[in-house]
Order: structure tokens, then sequence, then C-alpha cells
């Protein structure tokens, strides 16, 4: 029993030690998973056909565009105008903007007007407050 | 104590303009305490440890109270902690009483904050100056039962251990921390990302990601429904508000703001189990049961001081043992970080001043939590209908602020944000639980120095079981915390 429990650790190696003691646990979980909810796996195609049938997809991926667009777009924008923070402001007006009517429902200039007074206010408020007043790099 | 060393007009100021955000987070359906506290963590970078846990402390009070607002009016808990407020607050909302149903609550949630804050100041330095004696055996232990407990109250026992152990696995991505007593090397790191996740994940980004932008998603996903109009808002006549009707409640006021601090020190375990266990107890010890649910001023009172309860309570395995209490005080740890501050149980003896600070700073969120809601209550209650369509897009831009400035400008920190609010999303569609992935991927690294060196020390697996009669109690709690919860969990099948 003492020689099964002994363990000697290699300094060497011991960065891999606890990685590959949770790998195995995760392993097992994952097998116990696959057991147990055998049924529902093998109609997972179902399940996310249904939660992408469900989806507002102009929405969701329309954020994710934007995002994706959004974070792209910040450095090689600041990148004009290095260590100003421009990228971020430039970038931010539109992507609240945009964002914003993407999100708004019946779209009107009644609602569209105080979102893009904010899509400009926002913005340059924080662009002021973390450049100006608190010194934080922006993009 | 010396007050004056941390107390100033700015401390007072960020305490309470905290509370008032706070309030306005938790009083938008969707929009939570944790949200808010990740949105406004990069303000705190140029605040220092006291200013800026005074803001983070406001928000945490004011998020968790403000949810009574919509739970009361539109019956729609604005944070999960609010959930039982609304089977009786907004059946007192529709019989003309919303005035009255919110100042019950906010009295309520004051007299919680109160208990639980009085509980954190006692017991918080006891347990600390208790765990300094504890070894990596029994502080491996600790987080094992952290783990399991959240694994245990997850909806579903074998994912929640599962999702403990992803988080753990995710957080050893990188460098085995030599200043840990690592030997340096790299491990888990795919070909071609060495450059990027040399460090690992940063921990803000990962935590700004899984509750900043994946709620966006999961609000994009069900395409943003419209927000309530002013004539949804039932808040009724004015009506005249007296304590009387707290009479004979005072224990249930008392027993309930126990219950929800209990609850938050078992770690991970959340406010929407504090509100509905102290819902329950107060049913149950009621006289009069069968009113409970058709609109009772005392299930209204039961549910917010048990959720305010929380508050306290979630500090004190988060500053005694460094585990947090719950997914926003997870959060705090990300302020203590960034300040350079380790929290544990040496956390209080080293830091005097701070630990006076954040007692302070809970004390003036609590009040300056009732004054605002109790006397700006038809203001506050106008807030569920400010449009989602202007919150989100300037909710997602903060999330790139906070992402970005973590490291002080690296970009990948930002791409860490997009792909684990993506991977936050995902994991609610296959039933993955984010508190106990969150917990696992902020105690992981943690775990492996415990864990590791104590095999270094004593070279047997056997030194977890017999190093302490602690280290056989805690593998007792471990035992019944996941054996009752596979119990119950058979039981209900």
């Amino acid at each position: 029993m003492g020689n099964l429990t002994h363990v000697t650790i290699n300094f060497d190696t011991s960065h891999l030690i606890f990685p590959t003691l949770i790998g195995c646990i995760l392993g097992l979980l994952g097998l116990a998973i696959v057991i147990r909810d055998r049924r529902q796996l093998a109609a997972s195609g179902t399940h996310w056909r249904k939660i992408l049938g469900e989806m507002d997809k102009t929405r969701f991926f329309g954020t994710l565009a934007l995002t994706v667009i959004y974070f792209s777009a910040m450095v090689p924008v600041g990148d004009i105008w290095p260590n100003t923070g421009m990228g971020f402001l430039l970038c931010s007006i539109p992507l609240v903007a945009a964002s914003g009517l993407l999100f708004m429902r019946d779209r009107t200039a009644k609602k569209a007007i105080p979102l893009m007074i904010v899509a400009v206010a926002a913005p340059t408020l924080v662009w002021w407050l973390f450049t100006d007043l608190f010194f934080l790099t922006l993009p | 104590m010396d007050i004056l060393s941390f107390i100033s007009p700015l401390f007072v100021l960020l305490t309470v303009g905290g509370t008032l955000v706070g309030i306005i987070f938790g009083a938008i359906p969707g929009m939570t305490a944790t949200m808010a506290v990740a949105v406004c963590l990069p303000v705190t970078y140029s605040l220092g440890l006291d200013n800026g846990l005074a803001l983070l402390l406001g928000l945490y009070v004011g998020g968790i109270s403000g949810g009574l607002v919509p739970a009361i009016l539109l019956g729609i808990p604005g944070t999960p902690s609010s959930i039982t407020t609304t089977l009786d607050g907004y059946p007192m909302a529709k019989a003309g009483h919303g005035e009255k149903a919110l100042r019950i609550g906010i009295f309520a949630s004051l007299v919680g904050g109160l208990v639980s804050l009085l509980i954190l100041d006692l017991f918080a330095p006891t347990l600390a100056d208790f765990a300094i004696k504890f070894s990596y055996v029994e502080k491996f232990l600790i987080i094992l039962f952290a783990l399991s407990v959240m694994a245990a109250l997850s909806s579903d026992l074998l994912l929640g251990i599962f999702s403990g152990f992803l988080g753990i696995f995710i957080s050893l991505i990188g460098t085995y921390d030599v200043t840990k007593g690592g030997n340096g090397e790299w491990r888990l790191i795919p070909p071609g990302t060495e450059y990027w996740l040399e460090q690992g994940f940063s921990l803000l980004p990962v935590l700004i990601g899984l509750f900043g932008l994946a709620a966006i998603l999961d609000e994009a996903e069900t395409g943003m429904k419209a927000g309530m109009s002013q004539k949804d808002v039932k808040i009724g006549q004015h009506e005249k508000f007296s304590l009387s009707i707290f009479k004979g409640q005072w224990i249930n006021l008392i027993r309930s703001s126990c219950i929800g601090t209990f609850v938050g020190i078992l770690p991970g375990v959340g406010g929407s189990a504090a509100s509905i266990l102290s819902y329950s107890n107060a049913k149950t010890f009621s006289k009069n049961p069968e009113k409970f649910g058709k609109g009772e001023p005392a299930g209204v009172m039961a549910s917010e001081a048990g959720n305010n309860g929380l508050t306290g309570g979630a500090l004190v395995p988060l500053l005694s043992l460094g585990i947090p209490g719950d997914s926003t005080t997870a959060l705090l740890i990300g302020a203590f970080t960034l300040q350079g501050v380790q929290v544990g149980p040496l956390f209080i003896g080293n830091n005097p001043v701070t630990w006076d600070a954040m007692i302070f700073a809970m004390l003036i969120a609590n009040l300056a939590m009732f004054v605002m809601m109790y006397y700006a209550i038809r203001y506050f209650a106008m807030v569920v209908t400010i449009p989602k369509y202007i919150l989100f897009p300037v909710i997602l831009m903060m999330c790139v602020i906070g992402a970005y400035t973590i490291n002080y400008g690296i970009m990948f920190d930002v791409w860490t944000l997009l792909i684990f609010g993506i991977f936050g999303w995902v994991m609610t569609k296959i039933r993955l639980e984010v508190a106990p992935f969150i917990i696992g991927f902020i105690l992981g690294p943690s775990a492996e120095v415990y864990f590791v060196k104590t095999l270094e020390s004593f070279g047997d697996l056997t030194i977890f079981f017999t190093k302490s009669w602690i280290a056989v109690f805690l593998w007792v709690l471990i035992a019944l915390s996941v054996g009752g919860s596979a119990y119950l969990q058979t039981k209900k099948k």
C-alpha cells in the first residue's frame, strides 16, 4: 500500500503533474457524461437546430460580426494617431450607434436620435476619463 | 481604528455613486450586480485599493438591492437573487400597493445588509486567524470543498463537477510560475499561440467575457426584447408607510438575514439560494402560510433580507480564505489583483486599514441604498424603462476597456473577452455551469501549487487524508456535499 501511494516528483517535469491529473479527471468525467447522456448527445443535432431555429439570427450574428469588426479595427485606426486612444474613440462611436440600431425594435427617428447622442457622448466621456483623468492606455 | 486614514469625501462619493449605479444595474432585468462590477472594474485602476473597493462594494450592495424594483413592479426578477420577491411583491403591486411593497423590500434589504455586515466583521477575522495555521494540504482541500459545494448545488452534479475541473484545466494554460515555486516551463499551449498564451488567459477578460459579453449575446439571441413602458410599471398610489408593518416580523427579518449570510459564506452558492431558503423558512414558520404567494408582506421581507444578507456573508470566505463566496466576489479578486494585493488568511492582519475601509464602505453602501431607494423609489421605478438598445452597446464598449487596460494595453486580452463571451453563451446551451467554472479558473493555479508542493515535501498521497483532523473533517464535508447532492438528484429522478 505504501508503494502505491508513494510519489516522487521530478522538478524538471513538475509542470506536467497537475495538468495531467486534471486532464485524466476531465476525461473520466467526460466519459461518464457521454455514457449517461448518450441519447441526448445522439440528438444534439436536433438540440442545436432548435436553438438556431428559435434564435434571432440577425441580432445574434450581427452582434458577433460588429464585435469582431470593432476589435479588428481599433488597433489599425489607433496606429494612425499613436498613443492618443483615438482607435478606441473613433471605433466605439460607430459600434454603439450600429449595435444600438441593430438591437432597436421598430426603428424610428424619435428613438434613433437619443441613441445617436449616446453613441457620441458615451465613448467621448469614457475616452476622456481614461486617457486624460486616469492616464490609461487605450488603443 | 483610525477612520480618517481612509475615509474622505472621495471615498464616500465613490461608495454612494457605486450604490446608485448598482441599483440601476440591478433594476434592469438582464443586468446584474456581477455585470455592474465587471463593467466598472477598470475605473478602479487609478483609484487605489481602498477607494476602488468602496466603488465596487457600493455596486455590489446596490446591484443586489436594485433587483427588487422589477421583481415587485413587473413580476420579473431584476437579478436571480430577487426571484422569490416576485412571489408576493408582484401580487401586492397588482393590488395597488407597489410603493408599499417596495418600501418593505428596501427596509428588509437594509436589515439583511447590516446583519450580514455585523457577522462579517465578527466572523471573518476569527476564521482568518484559524486559517493562518493551515498547511498546503488543508488549503488544497478547502479549494476542493469549495468546488464540491458548487458542483453539488448545480442543476446536474456531474456537469457541475466537470465545469469546475474544466475551469482548473484552462487556468493551467501557460507557464508554471517560478514565483510560486514552479519550474518556469510551458504547458497546454497550442502550437503557434505561445506568444499570447505564455502567461495564460488573464483573469479579468475571462470574467468580463463570461458575465458581460455572454449576457449581451444571450439578449441578442432572444431578440433584445423591447423594454417596459411607464404604463407597465405598477407602482400604485402614494401610501403612507409605517414601520408598524414589521410588528411581529423581526424574527423573520433576523432569521432571513442570518440564512442569507450563512448561504453567502458557503462558496459559490449565490443569492437565489439565499432568498429561496429564507422565503421557504418564513413560509414554514408563518402563522398564515396560505397567504404566501398571494401578496404577503412577510414573503417580501424574507426574500429581500435573505438576498442582502448574502453580501456580507460572501465576503467572509473571500477575505479569510481567499475563496470567493459568489460570482460577484470572484470579480472583487480581480480588483485586489490589479492593486497587487493577495486575499487569503493573512489579508486582514496585513491590511487592517483596507479591512476597516471595506467594512465602512459596506455600511455606507447599505445606508445609502436605503436612503436613495426609500426616498426616490418612484424615480428608480422608472429605471426599468431605460431601453436595452442604449444600454447594451455602452456595456459592450466598457467590457473592451476592462479587458484592454488590465495588462496596460494588450489586444489579446480583448480577443480573450470575445472567446470567453462566446464560450459563456455556449456553456449555457450545453448545460455547463458558469459558477464552478469560474471558481475552478480562479483557484486552479493555487490548487496546483498546494498539490504539487505537498507531494514534493511528503512524497505520499495519504498525507491528504492524514495530515490533521481538519483534513479529515474537510474530506467528510466534501463527501457529504457530493454524496448528499447525488442522493437528492437520484431521488428527484
